[in-house]
């Protein structure tokens, strides 16, 4: 009877898409670096909403969840250990709610993500600039024990994932600079609450389901210098298997979800306080599979602190 | 490179080696499902040669059939039908052995396994048109959208039912024919062929299997049009391998066919004279039930779906039960519930609300655990998937199992049928109908509240079910006790609709289990 997606598996399947936007900088996804013994913490706030969704393929709304919106506060760190290997921390707090239907939207503590992020290489290439090669090891677990089966109210898919990717970055040495990234994400089996599901034209008799894996990349251009910040990207998420939702029926926590989006940020960085930065970032989602067409906008702010 | 930088960074270092590990695990080694249902070949018990004897439920008994004697296992027709087998069982390829090993887990379990399929693949309402309207359901046009059926609760009981009574009777007529002809099975004739499926000890015709796969067919089709296709292969496939493990020969098989299908015929023309096709209703009969709720002075049920939807099959309660007759639906119907007026109905709808306000996780947990919504085996089907493990658990014979499944899914039926009369001759409302500030953790369905279906549903499949397997009963209305406070937490019923369903629930299935204690199975 209700019908949507979650917006949350992105950032959940990847650590990457949704609720930790808002940090994206300096973050898993970016070519950028924290130099040795500096840390990079702050906060960011999420509004995700959308009220069409792709049915498997077919766009529609449902008046039985109406507008679903969802919320984050992440909190996030990233600590250059050498001015080469970053180790990076992140988790949200996360709410959801739908405007139409009777269901409550649900509400707590989501996974935790760790990464450790190694710069490969950084050599001149051409007279115009360099290139940059990163690669990441990134793992999630879930933290808090909320419910996967609500989806697109439940906050998180409880499962358990590790991701390797891999950033190129061409920085021109006038500021402006290209970045292409892609990670492959593998997920670990979800627990239901419930002793069988039907999904992907079979009935399973047993409470674990099986999580498809997950592709993204991300294609980025911008500009960058000592006050601002500012990338635009398309970026694709192809999730590797899983069942359409049915027609008229719920979606599932292993469905095959796919989208499209475009997103740009702008970051600032402040003389005064020095250390400080605040950063804002609007992703819409142009095409998807078994998700909301989320409009999603993030504000937070960032603080470097050199030991 | 990695220079080491104090005690803190080898401790992120360390972490970050642990989360490098934890993914290498990931990924190589968690493809594995736990699943609750599997069904190795097993031996059963007893053979129950009696089986023919015992009481019909439907039929008038084996002589309703006619079963030709078979040409005796000392003829040459007989032994024609044997070359073939052990040339097969020869060259069996592989997809034909895993056929044989899934069959081997017994018939009735395996139909019951993919009965709860099928419901849970059509088990899925209209969705609504451009101007707030549903289409219905058409069953002379089953692949259009909407999908024919809309396997919702009432409709799934009584699929369940008809399968597993025509399974149930059919079986019986059968141990009646293969202990009248008493024609030994091609493996025990014929010291070449290899016995394949688990050895029952049976006669060989007319073959059991067979006969399942017939009367399986010829009612699942008619309950799910669209997906004759894969009933048919699964039916076709039930009979290879009851041909090809040497349990059955090629005469065998037809004669089973033929009786399998001669059964089915009953059960099909039953279906449709039983008033399920008058079970809608129309826009005038529904807004009656409203209006005669509001001229009680009651606040009537209205639908919670956006756009608001037709109440879910208003007349099932006038659809016929198995073991009661309508006068014994009228008659069990129980009383009142709490006027929507009421200090009770106040004070009910505040237990509610905490449950909107506030459920634990634990509390969450149960009511998805038994949610049952749109999209799955509904909560028949999850009694089917309980009694699944104990059937296979008691190495039941097929007719055994058949008995164990027809029972249950008869007092489901009559359960579904006592419910539906209920729910629509009171037509209470749902409490986020009462109080527009409570909200659900889970679904809310879309009929009325008293008296609560899950809960009438769990006390009938339990007390059969504990009826069947007296070792468990206590886990049973354990599980019927849970089943129900679980829409109470899920805030979608109140404290009397549970209570009062339950007992329904037990009364109904007294009915059947009358029936039960003096068909002959038990002596």
């Amino acid at each position: 009877m209700f019908q949507t997606r979650l917006p949350r598996k992105a950032t959940l399947a990847l650590a990457v898409l949704a609720v930790s936007a808002p940090v994206r900088a300096q973050t898993i996804e970016d070519g950028i670096m924290m130099s040795k013994n500096v840390l990079c913490a702050g906060v960011a706030y999420s509004y995700d909403s959308w009220d069409e969704y792709w049915e498997g393929t077919l766009k529609r709304t449902n008046g039985n969840v109406g507008k679903v919106t969802t919320e984050a506060v992440t909190v996030m760190g990233t600590y250059g250990i050498t001015d080469r290997l970053n180790v990076i921390a992140m988790m949200p707090y996360v709410w959801t709610d739908a405007s139409g239907g009777t269901i409550h939207g649900t509400k707590g503590v989501q996974d935790l993500t760790l990464a450790a992020k190694f710069k490969v290489l950084e050599t001149p290439l051409t007279n115009a600039g360099a290139l940059h090669v990163f690669a990441v090891a990134s793992g999630a677990t879930p933290i808090g024990d909320y419910t996967p089966d609500l989806i697109p109210l439940s906050i998180g898919t409880q499962s358990d994932r590790f991701s390797g990717r891999l950033t190129l970055k061409f920085q021109a040495q006038k500021g402006w600079f290209l970045e292409g990234t892609g990670a492959y994400t593998w997920r670990g089996k979800v627990t239901l609450d419930r002793p069988a599901y039907f999904t992907d034209g079979r009935l399973y008799s047993t409470d674990e389901v099986l999580m498809p894996d997950v592709f993204d990349y991300r294609l980025s251009a911008g500009y960058v210098n000592g006050r601002v910040y500012v990338p635009f990207s398309f970026s694709q998420q192809i999730t590797q298997g899983g069942g359409d939702i049915r027609r008229q029926d719920m979606p599932f926590v292993s469905n095959r979800m796919n989208a499209s989006r475009v997103d740009g940020t702008v970051q600032y960085y402040f003389t005064k306080p020095r250390n400080l930065s605040v950063k804002v970032n609007g992703m819409y989602a142009v095409t998807g599979r078994n998700v909301g067409q989320s409009t999603m906008f993030t504000a937070g702010f960032l603080y470097t602190f050199a030991f | 490179m990695m220079t080491a930088s104090g005690p803190f960074s080898s401790r992120i270092r360390r972490a970050a080696a642990a989360i490098a590990l934890g993914g290498l695990f990931l990924a190589g080694c968690d493809n594995n499902l736990r699943t609750t249902e599997d069904l190795p070949a097993s031996t059963p018990a007893s053979s129950d040669p009696g089986a023919g004897n015992w009481k019909p439920i439907a039929i008038t008994g084996p002589g309703q059939f006619t079963v030709a004697p078979p040409a005796a296992a000392t003829s040459a027709a007989f032994q024609a039908e044997l070359p073939p087998i052990r040339a097969a069982q020869a060259s069996l390829t592989e997809a034909q052995r895993q056929n044989i090993e899934y069959w081997s887990g017994g018939g009735v379990l395996r139909w019951n396994q993919i009965l709860r399929e099928m419901v849970a693949r059509y088990n899925l309402p209209p969705a609504p048109r451009v101007d707030g309207t549903y289409p219905a359901p058409d069953a002379d046009n089953p692949f259009a959208d909407p999908a024919f059926p809309f396997s919702n609760p009432p409709y799934a009981a009584r699929a369940y039912s008809y399968v597993s009574v025509a399974q149930f009777e059919a079986l019986k007529v059968t141990w009646f024919y293969k202990y009248e002809y008493n024609r030994p099975s091609p493996y025990r004739v014929d010291t070449g062929i290899q016995s394949l499926m688990p050895n029952t000890g049976l006669p060989g015709y007319p073959s059991e299997d067979a006969v399942l796969s017939a009367v399986s067919t010829d009612i699942m089709r008619l309950l799910f049009p669209a997906a004759v296709e894969e009933i048919t292969l699964r039916a076709a496939q039930q009979r290879e391998a009851a041909l090809l493990s040497g349990r059955a020969s090629s005469s065998d098989i037809a004669a089973g066919l033929a009786l399998g299908r001669a059964v089915a015929a009953v059960f099909t023309a039953r279906a449709a004279a039983d008033g399920m096709r008058n079970a809608v209703g129309t826009r005038a009969q529904w807004d009656a039930f409203a209006a005669q709720a509001a001229a009680r002075g009651e606040i009537p049920w209205t639908s919670l779906d956006t756009p608001s939807r037709p109440p879910m099959l208003p007349f099932f309660g006038q659809v016929r039960g198995w073991a009661m007759t309508p006068s014994d639906i009228v008659a069990e119907r129980p009383g009142p519930p709490p006027s929507t007026s009421s200090e009770q109905m106040r004070q009910e709808l505040a237990e509610v609300r905490t449950y909107s306000d506030g459920a634990t996780r634990e509390q969450v947990a149960i009511a998805h655990k038994w949610s049952d919504g749109a999209g799955t085996y509904t909560p028949p089907g999850h009694w089917n998937d309980i009694a699944a493990e104990y059937v296979r658990d008691a190495r039941m014979s097929e007719v055994r199992a058949a008995r164990a499944f027809a029972l249950i899914n008869m007092s489901l039926q009559d359960a579904a049928v006592g419910c539906w009369e209920a729910k629509y001759f009171y037509f209470n409302p749902r409490p986020t109908t009462l109080d527009p500030n409570a909200t659900t953790a889970i679904g809310v369905p879309n009929f009325p509240a008293y008296t609560s279906g899950h809960s009438t549903f769990s006390g009938a499949a339990a007390a059969v079910l504990g009826y069947l397997f007296p070792a468990g009963a206590s886990q049973f209305n354990q599980m019927a006790d849970e089943a129900g406070i679980s829409r109470l937490y899920g805030s979608i019923h109140y404290r009397s609709d549970i209570d009062i369903g339950k007992d329904h629930g037990r009364r109904i299935a007294g009915y059947t289990i009358r029936f039960a204690r003096q068909d002959g199975a038990d002596n």
